[in-house]
């Protein structure tokens, strides 16, 4: 290798303790295990937290695809796939049936997973506690009590000043019946891919320094109440592209006189959608 | 006084990966065994998946117990200048112990089982077993399991396993545990259940 980089960036101390954090999340459902998180040669917020834990998994036989809001082709998703084409050599891919690990900043791929697949998410702020109470000390003590009464309430003053729940984005969910967790700013849509899942998924928080994780086959259920069941958002049309209707879509302002357009917001699933091919 | 060659990975970074693939992927799905076969030699008693796992998780950072039978002066040395992990006489601050079936008890027993608000903090047991295809059969439900998944390990007896059962009960608390083979490895986290024939 020519780049004089360490395999996949970081240093090998640091991957055998990211290494120990995961194999603790894992045995952990959805509890957020602190880790010493670095510098990463990105700006907080591009998702510092999920490239740490790509690297740390990596192996020179992946296939990598990362997506940024269900597309490839963006800024953020571009940058992190040929960073680790050029620390890691790996394969890289947009279609999401070719790719061994699918880094992801607020989607789920629409294609259901396979075992042999890992989904890896970047999250801002992995506490769905947080903007209930500031406190580190108090949340951590709530999560060890399983005092979770205080989402319950934020999702009530929901529907007592909107009539249903309006929490549309990272919207809490409670992992194997234990702990209460941020699916990460997935829209609400994606959380019924979360439950049940073949794939593993992690979640890395660089500037909050957590790392959690999903095992396959696990409950994840997103809270409600019995006469305010959890909902997923609709959409009256189809996607304009590829016609597909059930699939997350995306609102794109055509003019400045009102003219939008909705489109899947999964632009592998989209694509081959179009070209008539079986999205796997 | 001779000094012998003592290897470890041949390409740390990529290698330690591959291991460590196989290593999350048996905790992702307890009770699988998966293949770890490194390409390099461990002084016996010590067997290579074990010193894969040891290689590719300790570190300073990871005070490191053996039992009795693996504490052979050959195999303290080889983890020692591999991983640099201090070795402790107690299991009590231990991250990761390294044992066998007679020593398993006594080491979950007195493992660290992280504390109500670190439930990370726990320690990983990493247990060296004669087969993972043959024994009594188990039934593991949870996390990680689509319905039932099937265990067999040999010379683990009924203390251990009622003590592996108790370590679930704990959730979140408890240990994690590594088993290893000749040619394999397979993990029990501590949100597995475990139902044994005969038991409830």
């Amino acid at each position: 290798m020519t780049t004089g980089y360490n395999f996949a960036y970081l240093n090998e101390q640091t991957k055998r303790m990211i290494r120990r954090a995961l194999l603790k999340a894992v045995a952990i459902p959805g509890y957020q295990v602190p880790f010493a998180s670095r510098e990463m040669p990105m700006p907080y917020g591009w998702g510092t937290g999920g490239v740490q834990v790509t690297a740390s998994i990596l192996t020179p036989e992946d296939t990598l695809k990362v997506i940024d809001q269900g597309a490839d082709d963006t800024t953020n998703a571009v940058s992190i796939r040929k960073f680790f084409k050029r620390t890691a050599e790996v394969a890289t891919t947009e279609e999401t049936a070719k790719a061994s690990i699918i880094q992801t900043r607020h989607r789920i791929p629409e294609a259901p997973l396979r075992e042999d697949q890992i989904l890896v998410f970047q999250v801002p702020i992995p506490e769905p506690l947080r903007f209930l109470e500031p406190r580190e000390t108090e949340t951590r003590k709530m999560h060890a009590l399983e005092e979770y009464g205080i989402m319950h309430v934020k999702l009530y003053e929901d529907i007592a000043r909107h009539g249903h729940i309006a929490t549309s984005y990272a919207y809490p969910a409670k992992v194997n019946g234990r702990y209460v967790f941020d699916p990460s700013p997935i829209p609400k849509f994606d959380n019924p891919k979360l439950d049940s899942c073949a794939a593993l998924q992690l979640f890395g928080a660089g500037r909050e320094k957590r790392i959690y994780a999903v095992p396959p086959y696990t409950q994840v259920k997103s809270l409600d109440f019995e006469d305010h069941p959890f909902t997923i958002q609709k959409w009256d049309e189809p996607c304009a592209l590829c016609g597909a209707r059930g699939t997350y879509l995306d609102e794109i302002i055509l003019d400045d006189r009102g003219k939008r357009m909705f489109v899947c917001s999964d632009t592998d699933h989209c694509r081959k959608a179009r070209s008539g091919e079986e999205a796997a | 006084m001779t000094i012998e060659a003592m290897t470890g990975f041949a390409d740390q970074a990529r290698d330690s990966a591959r291991a460590f693939r196989r290593m999350l992927d048996a905790m992702a799905r307890p009770g699988r065994i998966l293949s770890l076969e490194p390409d390099f030699d461990v002084p016996a008693p010590l067997l290579p998946a074990a010193a894969a796992i040891c290689l590719t998780l300790c570190d300073y950072d990871t005070p490191l117990w053996l039992d009795a039978s693996l504490s052979e002066p050959a195999i303290l040395d080889f983890l020692r200048f591999q991983t640099g992990a201090p070795i402790t006489a107690d299991i009590a601050p231990a991250r990761f112990l390294l044992c066998t079936p007679g020593s398993a008890l006594q080491a979950l027993a007195g493992a660290h089982r992280g504390d109500a608000e670190y439930p990370d903090a726990s320690a990983t047991l990493i247990i060296q077993v004669p087969s993972l295809s043959a024994g009594g059969r188990l039934i593991l439900e949870g996390p990680g399991i689509d319905g039932e998944q099937d265990f067999r390990t040999l010379g683990l007896d009924a203390a251990f396993w009622d003590t592996m059962q108790d370590n679930h009960q704990l959730f979140p608390l408890g240990c994690d545990v590594f088993f290893a083979s000749a040619s394999g490895i397979s993990a029990l986290p501590r949100s597995t259940h475990i139902k044994r024939e005969g038991h409830a």
